[in-house]
């Protein structure tokens, strides 16, 4: 199997609902509009997961992503530590805080230390194979981060744990931006069709319309500085606020 | 310590067969017996749900060992597919408590093909009410056949709802073959005992 063909396929195992990292029970604040009765259709769905996405997944968790690939290629782990502390400090309802870290420390479990080395040894970091750059030295960090993970020394949030995982297995940063954004958009609308009442046609006819905005926003955020990390959502962080003291909920967040 | 260094038992089951009924039964008993538990709900659907779940175990075992896990309207995920988030709450007891001796996982509401994950399990309890039908173990759904104990509750109601209890024990000896299975009553506490003994013996002193 090419590099190529190996990253690929990292990238659809990491953006499959399959990956049990407990996804599904995360709405990140879906919940909360849908009990407020503040999605009445498709549109609107439409409209809340675009500002999501050009809100929160860019400007934010994909900036996190892309500099925690960074940081674990460059074999730097101050800078994923840094990252971390970041996104931290910047997802503001305690829910969404909680979601994205028990996913990071389920996700590091699943394809962190152990499984490693053996992707490194698969020679997936082929460099005639164009895969993206730097990611011969991707598998390093893996173990210390999720020592400190599990040490409580950092966070663990997921995109963090995402981009230290798919810098290991040979995933390009912009890739691994597109698998996250991607699975991030089809878990709220798994939420959405589960909570609500949306057909799956319709289901699908939002993904569809987003899809060029989760090209846009990960094409536009890949390169940007973690310093310029930040997410401007105050309705969606206000509606996972309610969420915790929801009279009715389903989901974590 | 972590979820792999304490017994886990799963209570899986359609709604309203006395899940949480019989995890109410139990969880008294266990402590009499000298076990630390922890428990899981994970059909905590209000504020209130927790607060009466946390309440009903007041002075056994410490609020911060009964917790819910909400599963996103996919019970079967929570405790099949993707145990995950149940996973990690099980850690959470065991960090803050390293001498835990079990924790009682229970299920929402499910159909009959609900079965627990391994890892998340080391023996389930599958609880069924005669109310919901004398025809539900001749079904052969997977909880039914696939649990380390058939529970069959509810039997009080059996003659209001035309329930034969001589069919369904019939019926469940022939699906379950070898394995287990009881009858109870858990608003008297009747067969509760035997549930205890099952899961003493298979499970804390295995």
């Amino acid at each position: 199997m090419t590099s190529d063909s190996s990253s690929f396929l990292t990238a659809l195992r990491l953006s499959d609902s399959f990956l049990p990292v407990g996804g599904y029970t995360a709405s990140y604040g879906v919940e909360q509009y849908l009990n407020e009765d503040r999605l009445e259709d498709g549109e609107d769905l439409q409209a809340l997961l675009a500002a999501y996405l050009r809100r929160v997944v860019g400007p934010c968790e994909t900036v996190a992503l892309a500099n925690a690939h960074a940081g674990a290629a460059a074999g730097d782990i101050e800078r994923l530590f840094a990252v971390d502390e970041r996104l931290h400090a910047v997802t503001m309802p305690r829910e969404f805080r909680e979601s994205s870290t028990k996913a990071g420390a389920k996700l590091c479990e699943l394809l962190g230390p152990a499984t490693a080395t053996s992707s490194a040894a698969d020679g997936r970091e082929d460099p005639s194979a164009g895969t993206g750059s730097s990611v011969a030295d991707g598998g390093e960090l893996v173990a210390p981060f999720a020592d400190a993970i599990h040490s409580d020394a950092t966070p663990g949030h997921y995109p963090i744990v995402f981009g230290v995982v798919a810098a290991a297995r040979g995933l390009p940063q912009l890739s691994a931006c597109l698998a996250h954004a991607y699975s991030f958009v089809t878990g709220l609308l798994g939420a959405a069709q589960r909570l609500g009442r949306f057909s799956h046609t319709e289901i699908q006819s939002v993904l569809e319309s987003l899809e060029p905005v989760i090209t846009d926003v990960c094409e536009h955020h890949v390169d940007d500085d973690v310093t310029t990390m930040a997410a401007f959502a105050p309705m969606a962080e206000i509606m996972g606020m309610r969420h915790e003291r929801a009279g009715r909920r389903l989901f974590m967040s | 310590m972590g979820y792999r260094d304490v017994a886990k038992v799963g209570l899986g089951g359609p709604v309203g067969s006395g899940k949480t009924a019989m995890v109410r039964r139990l969880v008294p008993e266990l402590v009499e017996r000298d076990y630390e538990v922890g428990v899981i709900a994970n059909d905590i659907m209000t504020q209130e749900d927790a607060d009466v779940f946390r309440e009903s175990f007041d002075g056994l075992i410490p609020d911060e060992l009964v917790e819910g896990v909400e599963t996103g309207a996919c019970p079967h995920t929570g405790i099949r597919e993707d145990p995950s988030m149940n996973l990690a709450t099980i850690d959470e007891f065991t960090e803050r408590h390293p001498e835990l001796d079990v924790v009682l996982i229970e299920s929402g509401g499910d159909n009959l093909a609900a079965t627990f994950n391994p890892e998340l399990a080391d023996y389930f309890l599958f609880v069924i009410s005669v109310a919901e039908g004398e025809d539900i173990p001749r079904k052969r759904g997977p909880g039914v056949t696939q649990a380390d104990l058939l529970v069959v509750n509810k039997t009080d109601l059996a003659p209001h709802v035309d329930a034969d209890l001589d069919v369904i024990d019939e019926d469940a000896a022939t699906v379950r073959g070898e394995d287990p299975f009881v009858f109870t009553n858990c608003k008297d506490g009747e067969g509760v005992d035997a549930v205890l003994e099952h899961v003493e013996r298979e499970v804390l002193f295995a």
